[in-house]
């Protein structure tokens, strides 16, 4: 008899990381030596690191997988690596991220089946794998673990035929891509594709109910067995984002058992992995809502939910075919991505919407005469700043992945249907509110001349306390549901979104405009001082499409109200609103009914995307002091759930402060 | 036009009716309750609130100024560079605070809510609140009354809200004097025309250990109401911070 908790309890306590060893030949080296192409590179390294795997199949689980080479070697020296990167315009690692695989296809099939229609780069690389299986089945009857042999044995080949197959074989695709060398490797609309595999093992009564939602557990907890390994700004930033619910392309809502059993999984085990995006519209009854709501609750950060109804027409909109832009899902955090058919690189820059205020206070306000003129400016500095990030990805270029390219749907030609690049906006809060300062008080009110607000602005408010009160305490800001200022917001966004308008990348595809900050919320202050709005030089910018960060609001239903006025569907690449409560407010019985409606209500009056983040401050000052005794707290941070005492302190910071202001 | 004091407005509140909630804090209350947890709404006339936590001990708001709504502080109240000090208790005309929350309405419309009416004790400015909501665009109202208030107030507002939570704390003449200054047989005569009103409402008891919370209290209580929705509230254990926050 298994025990899963045993099973849990090695994980969690990270005792099956003591079977991981360093690679040891120096690939990069051999591969230069040979002059190999990057294609034959990725191939041969992917070939070596399954042939170098110890298969480990532990006594008490039924999905097998571990990584146990902790370090994959780049197929590059570093020399060849910097020309590279001087000759072509890479994105990030350089490696292929934040795709979808096509799972429908790869659970029907398993891998065989593409060995024919692939190149020899892919059936080597299937090869490799199934050798791997192989020796992972050789090793489960070693140790006696049948159940874990008996289903290696045939899925990697053929395809999944139950629910247990159907997610060991995903587990094995999604340890294969990581091994390739891709990241930010997502999930998709997980209880989409498996749900036919549930449903009639449920139907059959092969599976009963417990015994699945212990499966899913299970599965879930496999996510969180190498994610240490997994690159990414900060640990739990690896773009293992699930998705669930939403409508199909017939307009139906798909959210199901499986997806209700995936909740409350994920409450029970209360891990950062995997990041759960609940695809909402305003039919999805009050119930779904507030399953989530009881993960919020829990202080794990998500879900995060994203509304079908401003998502779906947008996506149609940009080009994207109705039934794909219905299935959509989730890129590494919340940007909009098709499986299977999206080769979007949805992040590939961000504009600072505070550096543009920042360069139009200093080039243009002296020669505006009014609002209008000033306002006008900003647009011209949008139009610039966008020109030069559009050239800047030209050439865009990836290094090949061919185990991915088979779990992908590729046109006939090679190519792929959607190649949209995603830019995130960052600080658009904090830009509104420095225009309805310039307006009220320069003007308007004319109560402060250009020069003095330059001024004061370049002497980051030294010498200034009144001014830098009233800019900061007594002005109107987004987040308090006054047109003042939210009336910037809105143009702000939809200068952004004409900006992107027509334009064509480099692979053929479009611009998408985003609401996302990422980490750009602590990158874009480094090189800007204070703004208009009474934010002091290095102060951060809100998180996302948040308001500023010391914006005295008038609650979080101000907050909604505000950052609803803009016309969302121009700018859906992703970017949730992202709000902070103490964790106090869970003490009434009635918080999940009320938040859930809230959450609703927001969905209803037209929101794109949101996410809570439930924490107390206390509790994060003691974490700061005694990490030791807080190693599974978990905070939200950008578009992923983290544990807060493996964060750098910048981002620890950055999230005790939005906690304190929000109080 | 009616003036009123407000010492907040605070979204998205629990325990205070139906659906997505907005609840006015209006300031003033005629009890001393020695457990009560909004200590800002006890007297009618502004206050000044200190947050201690983000005080940085600058000293900028003792510099002295000229402005006219520092004077009955003794502070600047507009230097702060962390925000440390607010006043309780900023006052509205009937016409500003409806329009203010009649652009709740757009929330309210999309899955159900309203406005609640709390304090201090809101049937003190009565006449003020009717005028709000005769400005208020069809939004569902409550109130949270301790019920201590002349009958025909009473009344006028039972009439026109749509739910009302109304605290019986202690059902002993002598105990209630004892903890909470005031006589309770107004309540009790309240009380009993609430319950023919026809209107939805809802009694609360604060269980405050040894004093409300004792059997012979709860039992006395329910007595007099009967079969009326009753609520039992928990201690709120937060009520200390925000004594300290008074200056």
């Amino acid at each position: 008899m298994k025990n899963y908790n045993k099973l849990k309890e090695y994980i969690l306590t990270k005792q099956h990381r003591a079977l991981r060893r360093r690679v040891e030949d120096d690939l990069p080296a051999l591969y230069s030596a040979e002059g190999l192409s990057a294609e034959e590179r990725m191939t041969r390294r992917f070939e070596y690191l399954c042939a170098h795997e110890t298969p480990v199949v532990l006594p008490d689980e039924r999905i097998a997988f571990l990584r146990t080479l902790c370090d994959i070697p780049h197929i590059y020296t570093e020399e060849e690596f910097a020309a590279l990167k001087s000759e072509k315009r890479l994105h990030e690692l350089g490696f292929h991220s934040n795709v979808t695989p096509d799972y429908e296809k790869l659970l029907r099939h398993g891998l065989l089946y593409f060995c024919d229609c692939t190149d020899g780069y892919g059936a080597r690389s299937i090869d490799a794998l199934i050798s791997l299986c192989d020796r992972y089945v050789t090793e489960a009857k070693r140790v006696g673990n049948d159940e874990v042999a008996t289903t290696l044995e045939r899925v990697s080949r053929y395809g999944a035929t139950s629910f247990l197959e159907a997610l060991q074989l995903f587990r094995v695709i999604h340890f294969a891509l990581w091994l390739e060398g891709n990241y930010h490797v997502t999930v998709g609309r997980f209880d989409k594709y498996m749900y036919p595999y549930f449903k009639s093992d449920l139907d059959s009564g092969k599976l009963t109910l417990d015994e699945a939602a212990m499966l899913v557990e299970e599965f879930f907890l496999s996510f969180n067995r190498d994610s240490d390994l997994y690159p990414g700004v900060q640990q739990g930033d690896n773009g293992q984002s699930l998705v669930l619910g939403g409508k199909d392309e017939n307009g139906c809502e798909i959210f199901n058992e499986l997806s209700r059993l995936c909740l409350e999984a994920s409450g029970r085990l209360m891990v950062i992995d995997p990041k759960i995006n609940l695809r909402v519209s305003k039919d999805t009854p009050l119930e779904v809502y507030m399953l989530g709501t009881e993960l919020t609750k829990k202080g794990l950060g998500f879900p995060q939910y994203t509304n079908d109804d401003v998502a779906i027409p947008a996506l149609i909109e940009l080009g994207y075919e109705p039934a794909d832009a219905a299935n959509y899902g989730m890129a590494a955090c919340w940007e909009l991505i098709v499986p299977g058919v999206g080769m979007d690189t949805a992040n590939i820059d961000a504009l600072s919407f505070a550096k543009i205020v920042d360069r139009a206070l200093h080039e243009d306000l002296l020669s505006c005469e009014t609002m209008e003129d000033f306002n006008s400016a900003i647009r011209a500095q949008i139009n610039k700043e966008i020109e030069l990030i559009c050239r800047g990805t030209d050439g865009l270029w990836f290094i090949p992945s061919p185990f991915l390219r088979i779990c992908m749907d590729e046109n006939a030609d090679g190519s792929y249907k959607y190649n949209n690049f995603g830019i995130h906006g960052t600080g658009a809060c904090t830009a509104a509110d420095s225009l309805a300062a310039i307006e009220k008080y320069i003007f308007d009110e004319r109560s402060l001349t250009k020069e003095e607000l330059i001024a004061a602005v370049d002497s980051d408010f030294c010498g200034s306390p009144e001014l830098l009160h009233k800019l900061r305490y007594e002005t109107a800001k987004v987040g308090q549901n006054d047109d003042y200022a939210d009336k910037y917001l809105c143009m702000l966004l939809s200068f952004f979104a004409d900006s992107l308008e027509g334009r064509r990348n480099c692979l053929d595809g479009i611009y998408r405009a985003g609401t996302g900050s990422a980490m750009f919320y602590l990158r874009h202050v480094e090189d800007l001082g204070a703004s208009p709005d009474g934010r002091r030089r290095g102060e951060s910018l809100g998180a996302n499409f948040s308001v500023s960060l010391f914006a005295k609001t008038g609650g979080p239903l101000s907050v909604i109200s505000s950052l609803t006025k803009p016309e969302l569907h121009r700018t859906i690449n992703g970017g949730p609103v992202t709000l902070e409560f103490a964790s106090g407010i869970w003490s009434a019985e009635d918080s999940i009914e009320k938040f859930s409606k809230f959450i609703k209500s927001y969905i209803a009056m037209g929101g794109h995307q949101i996410q809570l983040n439930s924490v107390d401050l206390e509790t994060l000052k003691r974490a700061q002091e005694h990490p030791e005794d807080y190693e599974r707290l978990v905070v939200r941070i950008w578009g992923w759930s983290a544990y807060f005492t493996a964060l750098d302190k910048c981002y620890q910071d950055h999230v005790m402060q939005r906690q304190i202001y929000s109080m | 036009m009616r003036e009123g004091i407000v010492f907040n407005i605070e979204e998205l509140t629990v325990h205070d009716g139906d659906g997505v909630r907005v609840t006015v804090f209006m300031k003033g209350c005629p009890m001393r309750c020695s457990w009560c947890h909004n200590p800002e709404g006890l007297k009618a006339q502004p206050e000044l609130l200190y947050k201690r936590a983000r005080c940085v001990g600058c000293g900028e708001c003792q510099k002295k100024c000229d402005h006219e709504d520092c004077k009955p502080f003794g502070r600047c109240l507009h230097v702060c560079p962390y925000d440390c000090l607010t006043v309780a208790g900023e006052r509205y005309t009937s016409e500003r605070l409806a329009s203010k929350l009649n652009k709740y309405k757009r929330i309210f419309d999309a899955c159900g809510g309203g406005v609640t009416f709390s304090g201090g004790e809101p049937l003190m400015q009565w006449e003020f609140i009717a005028e709000v909501i005769d400005r208020l665009d069809g939004i569902n109202i409550a109130i949270e009354t301790s019920g201590y208030a002349p009958m025909h107030i009473f009344k006028s507002a039972v009439d026109k809200l749509d739910h009302i939570y109304m605290d019986i704390k202690l059902f002993d003449a002598e105990a209630h004097k004892r903890h909470t200054g005031c006589d309770n047989a107004m309540i009790k005569e309240n009380f009993l025309y609430l319950r023919l009103s026809g209107k939805p409402f809802t009694i609360r008891t604060p269980l405050i250990s040894g004093i409300t919370d004792t059997e012979e209290n709860l039992s006395a209580i329910k007595e007099f109401i009967g079969d009326a929705h009753w609520e039992k509230l928990p201690e709120n254990k937060l009520a200390g911070a925000k004594y300290d926050m008074l200056i």
